[in-house]
């Protein structure tokens, strides 16, 4: 649905985006993360035609974003940083106004106009103007705009970043619904725990990208593993016996866990376990640890 | 075209809901075409009972066997040339309003990620503060003509307007002054992020209009059929040029990095 080759764009002497490429395929939730200033924006914004790449290629639902930017914007939603509603105008005219720019019979917008409104709650204040809306309020308001034409691809930036837990909760259920529907969806988040419940794919980026895979992926071929070892009494007269270990690169112990990483546990934890239990060590749980895509996107980005 | 209508509809909307906008608007129209001309209409036989203005008409109209209607004739020139600050001053309330109203509630990016060709944007954008613009001056400058006419039929049997001269202000010079002021307007507003300094700096654009009001007041020259022509001509001249100029600011690559933002 989306491919990119070699993609990069410069601002003057900045480069802003540098020789990205990747794929995704329809219907997946690609999870587009990395720090302020690492170039997501400006991938969105040439992704969906709204400035030139300085090179590389783009092609969006098999067209050239160069020939084909019309139909392009037509097939995409765009949620963006900030909401931009018209503030003088109800939520309803603002949704009209927008969704009246695309190709959509009066009867099937206007009917899509009330699901939407409906469905984030936002009926009984649609002749409101947007000024008294809240900012959470805003930004539902905003996601409807992005979904009111029924887009083929769904840029997402930021889309739980102003919203209570409860609206949250419900606009996640909604991403993951859409996910049914196969539509594509390009999800900018700081947010990593919505990141990795809903990313298909993660592709971290710092002007490059540092790293793309499935989070499973992610977690297996992280340098080192995490593992748990609970004790039946005290773990602290262990630690010395633990750091004869050159493998392991980090421990921690609190009452009876013993926190450690390891390089090549396969190799390390058969040894491990049978000198903690001559040295008289009762083990109750040997855990391996999976690493949060937090932990993992922390160590990719400081390198 | 559809996507420039929707654009003008909703601006024009927009507009009517702020009073800022059209507050000044319709006090300046008020003044210029209904109690200026009015008043001075009224006041002619005491204007031209004072020796030096009978002179001075005298001077300006040689000849003249019939000085009411000369003195009418200059009043009407000196009506004409206050009444091309109207269209000039309303683009420069509505043209900086229009952009700084979507970049303060940072709707600019949306509106582009839409459907929509950036000529439309722009044509839309133009509509919304030509149409006004034309549209008010043209009512004023047919307030202008009811009222003069009227005085002047009752009290002294004259019909002197309209002329050729006045036609051709309001329907050549306005549009051309309406649509050049717009383009610069549009042009600069990218460049601010708030709306009093869009304003102050339009209020400077007009400032050569307000020159050539100057300059006739202070009687350094009368405006005749023959400069209006040479004004039109270059005025039309410089019409391509703004429109250039505009379109390659409408770009979207420009809107999204090179505008000045809130």
């Amino acid at each position: 649905m989306i491919y990119v080759e070699n993609l990069t764009k410069k601002f003057g002497a900045i480069t802003a985006v540098d020789n990205i490429s990747f794929e995704i395929q329809k219907g997946q939730i690609f999870g587009f993360l990395g720090p302020n200033g690492a170039g997501k924006t400006t991938t969105i914004r040439m992704l969906s035609t709204l400035i030139a790449p300085t090179e590389g290629k783009i092609s969006i639902d098999d067209r050239n974003p160069d020939k084909d930017s019309g139909y392009i914007r037509s097939i995409i939603g765009i949620l963006t940083e900030t909401p931009g509603m018209y503030e003088k105008i109800s939520a309803y005219e603002n949704l009209n106004y927008f969704s009246s720019f695309y190709s959509i019979e009066e009867k099937s917008r206007k009917e899509s106009i009330e699901k939407f409104l409906r469905m984030f709650e936002l009926w009984e204040r649609r002749l409101d103007p947007v000024s008294t809306y809240s900012k959470g309020m805003k930004q539902k308001l905003a996601l409807a705009r992005a979904l009111i034409h029924k887009p083929k691809i769904l840029f997402l930036d930021e889309p739980t970043a102003a919203l209570d837990p409860e609206s949250a909760f419900m606009v996640r259920s909604y991403i993951e619904k859409l996910k049914e529907e196969d539509i594509t969806i390009f999800l900018c988040t700081h947010n990593l725990e919505e990141a990795s419940n809903l990313s298909d794919v993660v592709c971290i980026i710092k002007s490059k990208i540092i790293k793309i895979a499935t989070l499973d992926e992610l977690q297996k071929n992280r340098k080192g593993k995490k593992i748990e070892i609970i004790l039946k009494g005290s773990s602290s007269k262990y630690l010395n016996l633990i750091k004869q270990f050159n493998e392991i690169t980090y421990i921690k112990t609190d009452k009876n866990s013993i926190n450690l990483s390891l390089e090549n546990p396969e190799k390390t934890n058969p040894i491990l376990i049978k000198k903690l239990v001559e040295a008289g060590a009762e083990i109750l749980y040997f855990n391996e640890l999976k690493a949060s895509l937090e932990e993992i996107y922390l160590e990719l980005i400081r390198g | 075209m559809k996507n420039a209508s929707l654009i003008f509809k909703k601006e024009i909307k927009e507009i009517l809901k702020n009073r800022s906008i059209w507050l000044p608007i319709l006090a300046v129209s008020i003044i210029f075409s209904v109690i200026f001309p009015a008043a001075l209409t009224l006041g002619l036989e005491g204007i031209i009972k004072d020796p030096d203005a009978a002179n001075f008409i005298n001077k300006v109209f040689q000849g003249t066997d019939n000085l009411q209607l000369a003195m009418l004739q200059f009043m009407i020139k000196q009506f004409m040339i206050f009444l091309l600050l109207i269209p000039a001053m309303l683009p420069s309330l509505i043209a900086p309003a229009s952009i700084v109203l979507e970049k303060e509630s940072n709707t600019l990016e949306p509106l582009i990620a839409t459907p929509i060709k950036t000529g439309e944007l722009l044509l839309g954008k133009t509509l919304t503060s030509l149409i006004p613009s034309f549209s008010i001056t043209f009512i004023d400058f047919v307030l202008i003509t009811i009222i003069i006419d009227s005085i002047a039929y009752t009290r002294f049997k004259l019909l002197p307007l309209p002329t050729w001269d006045w036609a051709v202000v309001t329907f050549v010079l306005s549009p051309v002054i309406s649509f050049i002021i717009t383009m610069i307007c549009l042009i600069v507003s990218s460049r601010t992020a708030d709306i009093r300094s869009a304003q102050g700096i339009g209020a400077v654009i007009i400032f050569p209009i307000y020159a050539v009001v100057g300059l006739q007041i202070a009687g350094l020259f009368l405006l005749n059929i023959k400069y209006l022509f040479v004004v039109c001509a270059v005025l039309i001249a410089v019409c391509p040029i703004v429109l250039k100029l505009a379109i390659k600011i409408f770009d979207r690559e420009n809107i999204l990095t090179k505008w000045k933002m809130k």
